[in-house]
């Protein structure tokens, strides 16, 4: 009996010992976040060492925003969603079962660690004296923005546009209607997502004005080894809340829910924020966007929820099949 | 629609770049013809063309002497013309780039399409079809196994020497909805006709939780689990001959802690030592088995220890029926026995007073197994305990006994041409054979020692002395030829020597026990 039970410790010890654990999670991601999470899963990776001994490797993935949360409704492994908008993530809870309904209150700022918001590019010198959304619209500019069928920055860029005109023309939809066609018209190329747009743009020299994200903006002429860029920030823009969450039935099933979580909540510390704001993103906590004022150009915001009554109603109205957008471009041909 | 107009776009670009070319070829053409004609046959037309020319040219050398003093800083004055055939330029620019780009993207779309696109393979695992997502597989697979036995030194017992189809089994597997397995694995080697082995659905919650249904191996003896295409010699030892088989059931089983534990535990219609259950079994008993093992060190940096795991296995059932079927099969004999590794049986219930032993009421079993694999070397034990109830009917005394019998075994292996030796797999060759380019593959030395004891009640009450053996020692060497990780070729002989039985008689098992067995085995296998 003695020597059964030496053995069974022995096993127990062997087992528990040997159970420093090696995690893997993968962040389905939109496009330009690619250079954000680097940084962050080497700094979480680092973290969670330190707190559990356990290694944890982030593995990532990033395309369109839509077609990301499509993959994971078709079965991509993703451990957490980092995507571009919630509308994005709604459709993980309606159409895949993977997430609980309320899954936007369980994490701080409706889930959004850090915002955004939309603003422009021009080239160097600004030839088409480009300096607010109306100039958009002048004959002859030549617009670069991804497609908002298949882009969630370019659902942000177009509900901006949308949001400025309702503005200037005391909510008029007729006019804001034409305003968003006339500016669609001047678009050279639709990209698939924001990425692929900095890439026409900036790399292969098309268009005057490309319509971005704002960290995709200062990331490209910072990083432009042309340095022949100017980002213009409009009198009125749109508050971008780029949400994130777990999904559940992965995590679950992968037994990754605490390091899942714990990696989420990690973009609100103050290294994570700092992070974020080094990548161009607005951060929420006041300390660390105090110390990026700078960095980020004054712009009036106003939310989605405020002008067009949330991400669902703005889908619906603007970007199914059929609806505001398909309309335009029907009519722009 | 895009690429319509992508194509409409290029085909007015590619139109108009030959235009000018054919145009620019034109003037060169007919400036050659002139330069070589006398000033004589120069018309006025060929006079205005060279006019025309040289204005072009000196068009041409103010431009390129006005980009000069552009990209030099010094921008002149431009005149209105100018301006506009500038404009034009960089709104040609313009066009071509997003051209080049249209195209860009259209590639881009493509190669996600194909990235979308089902996938289909060939190769040493079989045929596979799969959706892009992996979620939906298919392959086919397939185990043919030729084998001959030839027995020696056996008096009064012939007609054994065989060349026979040992497993001809088309395997179709695969997954649904990402997490659904499954398998199904008929043999068409049985004399009796096609029989379905594997027919199960497997659910993957988690490699720690997993859910099966169907029939398929019960979890319980070390070599039995082993894979068909795997095992060191053409039989499996005597050893098997306690152990379940195949059952129809539900299993729990998955993988702890990164594979350091394995578990299953299963609930099933109940099969005999050795046996495979029907597809059907309308008996109210319920067999229940579960086996535990673990790798503690399968994560270890020491590639020494690695390949060491041991577990415990046992089942329980207690048969509401009593019958000759809940005994042993009766491979190579007309009732219930156990076998030796020439598949001839050396025991039988068969008491000389011609009464009919039935199983009835317990039947449990036990197993403690173990291997250990470092790169070419292999060992597998395991010992085996099978505890059956059974009864006399028909002639009295009507007795019961509870009968253990045991098994043991040890195999060994060593891959003689250095590739690495596991418990699932097999030897893949670093060479595959190839005699043209002077490789010929893996050889691998195998084998093995096994014992099987009859409980001594079992005589002579439920089996007649005379004819069964009380107990089997059998040794076994063999050499294996890998020539690829499709095809083998082995080669083995065994010997098993019998305590007991030997009697008078022409048939199983007296005439088997009679003398010890002598068996050289061959086989040829092909298995993807």
């Amino acid at each position: 009996m003695k020597i059964l039970l030496s053995g069974l410790a022995l096993l127990a010890v062997t087992i528990s010992g040997a159970a420093a654990k090696d995690l893997t999670l993968l962040n389905v991601s939109y496009d330009p976040t690619r250079e954000l999470y680097q940084d962050v899963n080497t700094a979480f990776a680092r973290y969670w060492l330190g707190k559990t001994g356990d290694k944890v490797t982030v593995k990532q993935s990033h395309g369109g925003s839509g077609k990301q949360a499509r993959a994971v409704i078709d079965g991509l492994d993703a451990d957490v969603v980092t995507l571009a908008l919630a509308y994005d993530v709604d459709a993980l809870c309606e159409k895949g079962k993977l997430i609980p309904p309320d899954w936007q209150k369980r994490l701080p700022d409706n889930s959004a660690p850090y915002t955004s918001t939309i603003v422009f590019v021009v080239r160097k010198g600004n030839p088409k004296a480009i300096r607010d959304w109306d100039d958009l619209t002048n004959p002859g500019v030549s617009i670069v923005t991804p497609n908002p069928k298949t882009s969630g920055g370019a659902r942000w860029n177009y509900l901006a546009a949308w949001g400025y005109a309702l503005k200037k023309w005391g909510s008029d939809e007729a006019k804001a209607r034409d305003y968003v066609a006339r500016l669609f018209k001047n678009v050279a190329i639709f990209d698939t997502g924001a990425r692929g747009a900095t890439t026409t743009f900036v790399q292969r020299g098309i268009g005057d004005v490309m319509i971005a994200w704002e960290n995709e903006a200062l990331l490209a002429t910072k990083e432009s080894d042309q340095g022949g860029f100017e980002i213009i920030a409009p009198s009125l823009s749109i508050l971008a809340e780029p949400p994130v969450t777990w999904v559940d039935k992965v995590v679950n099933r992968r037994g990754t829910r605490a390091v899942a979580q714990a990696y989420l909540e990690f973009l609100y510390s103050p290294e994570g924020q700092e992070i974020a704001a080094k990548h161009y993103y607005r951060p929420r906590l006041e300390s660390v966007r105090a110390k990026y004022t700078g960095t980020f150009p004054k712009v009036d915001l106003f939310t989605i929820d405020e002008v067009f009554g949330g991400w669902q109603k703005a889908q619906k109205t603007h970007f199914s099949d059929g609806g505001v957008f398909d309309q335009i471009q029907k009519a722009n041909r | 629609m895009k690429n319509k107009q992508t194509r409409f776009n290029w085909a007015v670009l590619i139109g108009a770049l030959v235009g000018v070319q054919a145009t620019a070829a034109g003037v060169r053409a007919e400036g050659t013809n002139t330069a070589g004609l006398p000033a004589a046959t120069i018309g006025a037309t060929d006079t205005n063309t060279l006019e025309l020319i040289k204005q072009l040219q000196r068009r041409i050398e103010e431009l390129e002497q006005k980009v000069k003093t552009l990209e030099g800083g010094k921008a002149p004055a431009e005149e209105p013309g100018e301006a506009k055939s500038k404009q034009q330029l960089r709104e040609l620019d313009q066009k071509v780039k997003v051209l080049e780009r249209e195209r860009e993207l259209d590639q881009e779309a493509q190669e996600a399409k194909a990235k979308e696109a089902p996938r289909i393979s060939l190769g040493g695992d079989g045929f596979s079809f799969a959706s892009a997502s992996n979620n939906f597989a298919v392959q086919l697979k397939g185990v043919l196994q030729v084998d001959s036995r030839t027995f020696f030194n056996e008096p009064g017992l012939g007609g054994n020497d065989s060349m026979l189809l040992r497993r001809v089994r088309p395997i179709l597997q695969g997954t649904v909805y990402r997490d659904f397995d499954f398998l199904f694995v008929p043999d068409f080697a049985p004399s009796s006709g096609p029989t379905i082995y594997d027919a199960y659905v497997n659910y993957r919650y988690s490699p720690a939780l997993q859910f099966q249904a169907g029939k398929f191996k019960v979890p319980f003896g070390l070599e039995q689990l082993a894979q068909d295409r795997d095992i060191l010699f053409n039989e499996r030892s005597l050893v098997t001959d306690l152990v379940p088989n195949r059952d129809v059931g539900f299993e729990l089983h998955g993988d702890l802690f990164e594979g350091r534990v394995s578990y299953a535990a299963g609930i099933f219609n109940g099969t005999t030592d050795g046996g495979n259950s029907g597809n059907v079994d309308f008996a109210d008993d319920r067999d229940f088995a579960g086996r535990l093992f673990f790798q503690p060190l399968r994560k270890s940096e020491s590639t020494v220890l690695r390949g060491f795991g041991f577990g415990l296995a046992g089942t329980y059932e207690t048969m509401s029926t009593t019958n000759t079927a809940g005994l042993p099969s009766n491979t190579g004999g007309s009732l219930p026995g156990y076998f030796t590794d020439g598949q001839q049986q050396f025991f039988a219930y068969n008491p000389a007073d011609k009464a009919v032993v039935v199983a009835n009421d317990d039947h449990w079993r036990l197993s403690p197994q173990a291997y250990y694999y470092y790169g070419p070397f292999g060992l597998l034990g395991e010992y085996v305990i099978s505890d059956q109830k059974v009864s006399r009917t028909g002639v009295a005394p009507y007795d019961s006994a509870h009968l253990r019998n045991t098994a043991w075994e040890v195999s060994a292996s060593w891959v003689l041409t250095g590739e690495d030796a596991a418990f699932a797999g097999g030897v893949i060759p670093r060479r595959p054979f190839n005699p043209r380019e002077g490789a010929w593959g893996a050889l691998q030395l195998v084998g093995r020692y096994a014992e099987l004891s009859l409980d001594r009640a079992a005589f002579p009450e439920f089996a007649d002395p005379a004819t069964s053996a009380g107990s089997a020692e059998a040794w076994s060497i063999g050499l294996n030829w890998y020539l690829n990780r499709n095809l083998m070729v082995k080669t083995s002989f065994s010997h098993t020597h019998f305590n007991g039985g030997g009697g008078a008689g022409t048939s199983a098992p007296a005439a088997v026990t009679r003398n010890d067995e002598n068996v050289l085995f061959t086989r040829i296998q092909l298995a993807f």
